[in-house]
């Protein structure tokens, strides 16, 4: 639609030099009207007729024209919207700067409770309180043991962490009438849920979730201890570290290093206790005949796999062995 | 023109708009971590009538109102199911930039009726799909008093850093503490001329004393022992005295059986909470029945 109106621009454009120049010619009498009827049409070539060629050029010269001065108009605002968008931002940064100093200012100072002069709002201080409790709640979490009343019951959260790291939760939606009841779960499959509902469920509930927090915490931390020895002794480690999903059995390989020779140690690690982290047998072999020569060596790796997370043990055992290297 | 005047002036645009996030984001936490509303002062102006009249019936506001209240509702039934109690908490954002977080917390409560005071650093990450989170200098200060035993699983868990773990155990030795006194309790109600709690309901033994045998006592003694990784195990113990004169060979024959009837039963370390009210029952009513 611009085009259109700037051809009509033109048009009334090149009608105007035209006449003139009709004018001032004086003698000559170039009929004007033709070319103001004439209607330019693009696309269509002229050829021969050199008036209409020239004219056609200065169509387009000027539609260019029009064009690049739309172009700057848009260039020109667009700058100017940034640059007032700028100076808004600015303003409002400096603001927030100004109010934060003066909040840490008060601070220092200690000028009794933040409360504003005036009396604070109805909303301020409710949405303080909703803020604050749940803040509450988030250290529930922490906890290991936190949770939420629902229509039929309450909806247990067991957390879970190894060492300072919480990894994942766990869901037991609980209904509560006529008797206490499973709803819903996230527990996985291999941990014996069942058993453990079976035997506390009904008489203590406490029991139940804490036997429950057990099992899934060393769950998890075996997993955890796994996942950071693929991840960081992937290049120590032969082939692959296979475990279950309970993660209560772990086997890897790896090389060992006596008298300038090298032996594959092969680790079978069964964590017998589903509430414990810790294995209860490291079982290590060797090929056979290398045992006599090894023993002392895979004795103290054994002793190290069962009382060290098992990250941290093979840490040890592989820069001891760098260090007699 | 060319476009590099405008990345110019697009790329401040959002440095600016990431400042004001983060310094808008720091204004409401300082604003929220030094401000402090008594529960009076919080029940007060939920039912101020301004409140009320403010927003009639409809909206967000109520909405607030039934926020506040759910989430006190929620509170208060963990407080009581597992017995930790938060009295104060009070947490400052110590960095807070991109998808990283540090806040430092102070808390303090009663784990059934014992004392914790605690402080830690927690490093909140967000990743593509959840949020991580880690514990780092973890600092617990526990009233030993009667709990000396615990020192060492503190310090343990201060290693660790393991928070988590601090709890749980936490919450089952003082529950095992909590059936103690129950226990004693009980017995002291139901035997008063025989049971005596020299250090009170809080301590860790309990003495029978029959007053038709004088010189004679029977003392029980259940530590709680709390090992490193926290795991609470309540150990049992018999400890007679006998009077050093010679006492008389009937008083003698009385007290030995009382004894080894007793000392059967106490020997076989009964670690279920039931097992030792019985046990306990037993020996009590073994004395009365002797005598």
């Amino acid at each position: 639609m611009e085009e259109e109106h700037n051809s009509n621009e033109k048009e009334n454009a090149l009608c105007g030099r035209s006449l003139t120049a009709a004018s001032r010619d004086g003698g000559g009498r170039m009929p004007a009207a033709p070319l103001a009827q004439g209607k330019v049409e693009r696309g269509k070539v002229y050829s021969g007729d050199g008036v209409l060629g020239y004219l056609e050029m200065l169509e387009a010269q000027a539609h260019e024209l029009g064009l690049k001065q739309e172009e700057k108009e848009q260039q020109e605002k667009k700058l100017d919207r940034l640059k007032a968008r700028v100076q808004e931002l600015r303003a409002r940064r400096d603001e927030l700067r100004a109010k934060v100093e003066l909040q840490e200012k008060r601070l220092l100072d200690k000028e009794g409770v933040m409360a504003d002069p005036a009396q604070p709002s109805a909303q301020t201080v409710l949405e303080w309180k909703v803020k604050s409790l749940k803040a509450m709640l988030q250290v529930f979490y922490l906890t290991g043991i936190s949770g939420k009343l629902t229509k039929q019951g309450v909806c247990f959260c067991i957390s879970t962490a190894y060492e300072g790291t919480y990894l994942d939760s766990y869901y037991v939606d609980l209904l509560i009438k006529p008797l206490v009841k499973i709803q819903r779960h996230s527990v996985p499959v291999f941990i014996p849920l069942e058993q453990i509902a079976k035997k506390y469920l009904q008489t203590d509930i406490r029991r139940f979730l804490s036997v429950l927090s057990d099992h899934l915490n060393a769950y998890v931390g075996r997993r955890h201890q796994a996942d950071q020895l693929e991840e960081h002794f992937s290049d120590h480690i032969d082939g692959t570290l296979q475990r279950n999903s309970l993660c209560n059995l772990l086997v890897f390989n790896y090389t060992v290093s006596s008298n300038s020779k090298t032996f594959p140690f092969n680790v079978r690690l069964l964590y017998g206790d589903l509430c414990c982290s810790l294995p209860t047998e490291a079982i290590i072999s060797c090929t056979p005949g290398t045992l006599p020569l090894l023993a002392e060596m895979a004795a103290a790796h054994s002793n190290a796999f069962r009382h060290m997370a098992l990250h941290k043990a093979f840490d040890s055992l592989i820069n001891a062995k760098e260090s007699q290297n | 023109m060319d476009n590099s005047v405008y990345q110019v002036y697009e790329d401040e645009i959002q440095l600016l708009e990431e400042e004001i996030k983060l310094l808008s984001d720091k204004y409401e936490d300082i604003q929220q971590e030094s401000t402090f509303f008594s529960d009076e002062e919080v029940l007060i102006k939920l039912f101020q009538r301004e409140f009320l009249a403010e927003h009639k019936g409809h909206g967000p506001p109520l909405d607030l109102k039934a926020e506040l209240e759910s989430l006190q509702r929620d509170l208060s039934f963990l407080v009581k199911f597992t017995g930790i109690q938060i009295t104060s908490h009070s947490k400052k954002t110590l960095e807070k930039t991109g998808n990283r977080t540090v806040q430092k917390h102070r808390l303090s409560g009663n784990c059934q009726s014992l004392p914790f005071s605690l402080e830690f650093q927690l490093l909140e990450v967000q990743n593509k799909e959840n949020v991580s989170a880690a514990i780092t200098d973890l600092s617990i200060a526990i009233e030993s008093g009667q709990h000396s035993e615990l020192s060492k699983f503190v310090s343990r868990a201060e290693e660790n850093g393991n928070l988590l773990m601090f709890f749980r155990n936490l919450s089952s030795y003082a529950e095992w503490c909590e059936h103690r006194r129950c226990t004693f309790l009980h017995f002291k109600a139901k035997y008063p001329n025989i049971v005596t709690l020299p250090e009170g309901q809080e301590g860790d033994h309990i003495i029978l004393r029959n007053p038709q045998l004088p010189g004679f006592e029977l003392m029980i003694v259940w530590k709680m022992h709390i090992d490193e990784e926290g795991t609470t195990t309540p150990v049992l113990d018999l400890l007679p005295k006998v009077p050093q004169q010679e006492p008389s060979h009937a008083n003698r024959w009385k007290w030995s059986k009382l004894l080894s009837c007793t000392s059967t039963m106490f020997y076989l370390k009964a670690l279920a909470k039931m097992q030792v009210c019985l046990l306990l029952g037993s020996s009590l009513g073994a004395e009365e029945s002797i005598y």
